[in-house]
């Protein structure tokens, strides 16, 4: 398996390249203010975030807007991938019936066009700590590790997501449902270990998305070390859901273009 | 090299019932869905020569558009073999795959590529492509804008062009107008008759199929009836349409 993984990655990865690009220019390509709304979308829900949790629920984080953009950078990248996966296979049904491609290339696509808006977000945090004039220590460099670990984990799910996506008519409803339900346990805008008292602790451990969102503040804006060792749990677990839903897709993907 | 450029070996292709269904159906019916089987291709074998043109023929629903695509690697076969000794295949049917949100040319990029072209030599062929799909200034909308016609002649122009070992073709030989209709297919005579390139043609113009064709597949219900010269195939065919 890895060296028919190894053969189509070299095959198919510009494609995948090319057609992130050209996704995301046709995504700006009819509207008036363009590729702005990359960088407007967020930092407006940045700005209401702020303004409900800072303001009228009284949150006392250290640089609160960027804490809260932070988390929606790296959530709406992790949200907006899986979603986007489950119906993946049908909305490209004209391409799939047509030609032979692995399947999870679909959604490498859709990582790279989200993890490009994600970037944009992260070059905004930037700006951002200059403005906050936030002390930087060596522990910035964890950020690599940790989107790393991120976009595997996505990836992971997402094949997973794709797969039974196919078969499964009403995934999309739970996928949403579960995905509103993970935003509330995952802390975007408040502080899990400090708002919910019990379990906060061990929800910021055993889910990975929160324990990568608040790693990602600590490295960044703390000036904190992250938990290696937890992260390099997260990220060995996320390589293994990654070769396990390579894996499934290339048993059945067979048989998706009979099904759709 | 071998002297063939696809051998087909027992092909049998089934189709599960691999229905869709949805978590509230399934909950209620338990966990038992029942699998029924269609046998859609039934040990199918053959061998395409290299150059070679075969025709394939049956009614409707007898498996013809299922083998092209099995042949263009889009599902492996239930059992049996298809060796294509590394040639290069493309599938040319009505509606070819497009991202329609996309522009006319970052599909032809797109579609090269996943044909196995690399990028530098769909640059090189894409000038050919917008022209000889006559789609001027289109060529830079979304295809979601285009109308069928465009739409065909585009897909029409990026097979045509950009073309492979081995052309599957699947009832188009011609698209567009009247004007274009000709054009298309004198190019596709052009291409098909190519003493290097192999080609598989589904149609059910007997005339066609005559025309071009060296041998001929019948297939009937995923069986094979008959294989062998194009007259003698066509002609135990039409005495079985009529």
């Amino acid at each position: 398996m890895l060296k028919k993984f190894i053969h189509d990655i070299k095959r198919y990865f510009r494609y995948s390249w090319v057609s992130a690009r050209s996704q995301l220019k046709s995504e700006v390509a009819n509207s008036y203010l363009n590729w702005i709304w990359w960088v407007l979308d967020p930092l407006c829900f940045m700005l209401i975030y702020t303004f409900i949790f800072g303001f009228v629920f009284q949150s006392s984080e250290q640089y609160f807007p960027i804490y809260i953009f932070i988390g929606l950078s790296m959530w709406d990248f992790l949200n907006r991938t899986l979603t986007e996966s489950v119906k993946i296979v049908k909305r490209n049904k004209s391409i799939v019936s047509k030609v032979y491609f692995p399947k999870y290339i679909l959604i490498l696509t859709r990582v790279w066009a989200n993890g490009f808006k994600m970037l944009i977000c992260f070059a905004i945090v930037i700006v951002m700590m200059i403005i906050f004039q936030v002390p930087i220590s060596w522990n910035v460099l964890f950020f690599i590790p940790i989107l790393l670990t991120l976009g595997l984990f996505t990836f992971g799910c997402a094949c997973f997501l794709l797969h039974y996506g196919v078969y499964v008519e009403d995934l999309a409803n739970v996928v949403n449902l579960t995905m509103r339900f993970v935003f509330y346990l995952t802390g975007v805008f408040y502080n899990i270990e400090k708002r919910i008292p019990v379990v906060g602790n061990a929800l910021n451990s055993y889910n990975p998305v929160a324990f990568l969102l608040s790693s990602m503040r600590e490295s960044l804006i703390y000036g904190k070390t992250p938990n290696c060792w937890l992260l390099l749990l997260w990220f060995a677990v996320s390589l293994l859901l990654c070769v396990l839903g390579i894996r499934k897709i290339y048993k059945e993907e067979n048989s998706y273009v009979k099904s759709i | 090299m071998s002297e063939y450029a696809i051998e087909v070996k027992d092909l049998c292709i089934h189709y599960k019932g691999l229905k869709s269904y949805s978590i509230k159906q399934n909950l209620l019916r338990g966990k038992k869905n029942k699998a029924e089987v269609f046998e859609a291709v039934k040990n199918v074998s053959f061998n395409v020569k290299k150059g070679e043109i075969l025709g394939l023929i049956g009614k409707n629903g007898s498996g013809k558009s299922t083998m092209l695509r099995a042949i263009a690697g889009i599902f492996t076969p239930n059992s049996g073999s298809i060796d294509l000794h590394g040639n290069s295949v493309s599938l040319l049917a009505i509606g070819v795959g497009f991202q329609t949100e996309l522009t006319g040319r970052e599909n032809i990029m797109l579609s090269g590529m996943l044909l196995g072209f690399t990028e530098e030599q769909i640059k090189a062929k894409s000038q050919e492509i917008i022209e000889f799909s006559e789609l001027g200034k289109f060529i830079d909308q979304p295809v979601r804008t285009y109308s069928s016609g465009m739409h065909s002649k585009l897909a029409f122009s990026i097979t045509a062009i950009l073309n492979t070992d081995i052309m599957l073709i699947d009832e188009v030989l011609s698209v567009g107008d009247a004007r274009f209709k000709k054009k298309s297919y004198k190019k596709m005579k052009e291409l098909i008759t190519d003493e290097n390139r192999t080609v598989v043609i589904v149609s059910h113009e007997t005339k066609t199929i005559r025309e071009l064709c060296h041998k001929v597949l019948w297939i009937n219900d995923g069986e094979m009836m008959r294989y062998g010269d194009t007259e003698e195939v066509l002609t135990a065919y039409e005495e079985f349409m009529k």
